[in-house]
């Protein structure tokens, strides 16, 4: 914060951090900012105002799609997977609430409004095996790149602007992939399926997931990875202001456990939901990609058979700067840039080596081209998908994995 | 031996990490300098697995120094 801005504030000011003064600035300024978008449309400013939360979540938590998936192969540990599956299960949870109020006889063919019901084929695990190496690759998938980015990280910038090029490479050719492959992959939604109704399906998902929870402790017992001690107080908290300070560090300064902020995700997307749609990233990058080939006189073709498919590649459509995807995209960066303020841990971060920007890029480009295939990235087409009741969530997440794996292979290689 | 991994981000601090002390093998401790918050959950649960304890100082806004000092001298 520039001491300009400071001074005039006077000595109310003095002895605190200027990182917490840009912190309240940064939330007053995204404050404000949701007054214009009110006035065009209440869900906007709803939606920014979750945005935010979820952009605070995943700078606190350290919340990291890439790092879940990659560690699992590179150290056999499963630490943020573990969260993600405990997200899972509460979105999950309120999704089912969400959809069966809206579709409560499954059996007649309608699908619920807005859940990320997904095709199911070989451009889902084809998406999945790019998005997959790309993010471990470039070191954070989008919604990493996106905190990241707003923590100062310039290799997350690089990462992006690989992402949105990637995702106008499949806006030109989507036509394409769309008579070649989507149009023939099938949506599977199980409460519809197999007369398994929103009863079958949650037993099947939650008993998925307890598997898939159970084989990653034994994954990590397998690899010998060791839990840390949890440390206790050093003395113990006796007043109202001992207690205050230590909620406002357990809250403001330390990192979150991985648990809480998967928890708290989960709990997130359901309200998006309530709200309109639940969470996903790629949409808005989509329509910057789009918007900015429109203006460079290279505007994509009208894509086919998109409308008809929820999620995020759908909603790029929106027109104007304010959209609901840019409520739940751009409002990651305020809200994690406000988390790392009043951390501390705000610092531009310049990678040494070349070699970094380069594996940015890279990756970047293969995530873009990835999330443009599968209809989502690792929010839309996997955390927001699986609580859909979507078989496509499980087997773009498989697929990650095999990206993942393959993305290991590659790294371990570069030094 | 010292590690300064400013500038890096996951997962190379913990492969650096790990790899200084395969290589040391308890001969000698590692100190670990990062800009990089997520470190702090990566790499010490790692130490245990080369014969090492650890510990973690915050020396800056954002910085941190970890320690990993080899368990019981001599291996």
């Amino acid at each position: 914060m520039p001491a300009a801005l400071t001074a005039p504030l006077g000595g109310a000011l003095r002895g605190v951090p200027r990182q917490y003064v840009a912190a309240m600035a940064v939330l007053v300024a995204a404050v404000a900012l949701a007054v214009p978008m009110a006035r065009q449309e209440g869900i906007l400013a709803a939606l920014w105002a979750l945005g935010l939360a979820a952009g605070f979540t995943l700078q606190r938590s350290r919340f990291c799609f890439a790092s879940a998936f990659r560690d699992l192969f590179l150290f056999g540990s499963a630490r943020i997977m573990k969260a993600i599956l405990l997200g899972l299960g509460v979105a999950t949870t309120g999704f089912a609430a969400i959809m069966h109020a809206a579709v409560p006889f499954p059996g007649f063919g309608a699908l619920p409004p807005e859940a990320h019901v997904l095709p199911v084929g070989i451009s889902t695990v084809l998406g999945g095996l790019l998005f997959g190496y790309g993010m471990v690759l470039s070191g954070g998938c989008v919604s990493g790149s996106l905190y990241r980015a707003a923590e100062g990280y310039v290799a997350s910038w690089v990462s992006l602007a690989g992402v949105v090029v990637g995702l106008g490479f499949i806006s030109q050719t989507w036509n394409w992939w769309w008579a070649t492959l989507v149009s023939g992959e099938p949506k599977i939604w199980l409460p519809a399926t197999a007369g398994l109704g929103y009863a079958g399906a949650l037993a099947l998902t939650f008993a998925a997931l307890l598997v898939a929870f159970v084989f990653l402790i034994w994954w990590e017992a397998r690899a010998g990875v060791f839990a840390l001690p949890v440390a206790a107080a050093t003395r113990p908290l006796t007043s109202f202001r001992d207690q205050l300070a230590h909620m406002w560090h357990a809250v403001f300064m330390h990192g979150w456990p991985a648990a809480v902020g998967g928890a708290v995700l989960g709990g997130i997307v359901v309200v998006m939901y309530t709200v309109h749609m639940p969470w996903g990233v790629t949409g808005e990058l989509t329509r910057l990609a789009n918007a900015s080939m429109t203006s460079f006189g290279a505007a994509p073709p009208a894509a086919l058979g998109l409308s008809d498919i929820g999620g995020c590649a759908a909603r790029a459509g929106e027109t104007g700067l304010f959209s609901h995807t840019f409520s739940v995209t751009v409002g990651i960066l305020p809200g994690a840039l406000v988390g790392a303020l009043f951390a501390r841990e705000f610092k531009l971060r310049f990678p040494r080596s070349a070699v970094r920007y380069a594996q940015s890029l890279g990756g970047g480009v293969l995530m873009g081209a990835g999330s443009g295939l599968a209809i989502g990235c690792t929010i839309g087409a996997f955390f927001s998908a699986i609580p859909s009741l979507s078989i496509s969530g499980w087997l773009f997440g498989a697929a990650l994995a095999g990206g993942a794996y393959l993305g290991v292979q590659t790294i371990r290689r570069i030094p | 031996m010292k590690l300064d991994v400013r500038g890096e981000v996951c997962p190379y601090p913990m492969l650096k990490a790990v790899e200084a002390m395969k290589k040391l093998k308890g001969h000698e401790e590692v100190v670990v300098i990062t800009d990089h918050a997520p470190c702090l959950e990566t790499i010490p649960p790692q130490a245990p697995r080369f014969g090492y304890s650890y510990s973690v100082e915050q020396t800056g806004s954002p910085e941190w120094t970890i320690r990993l000092v080899p368990l019981g001298g001599e291996r």
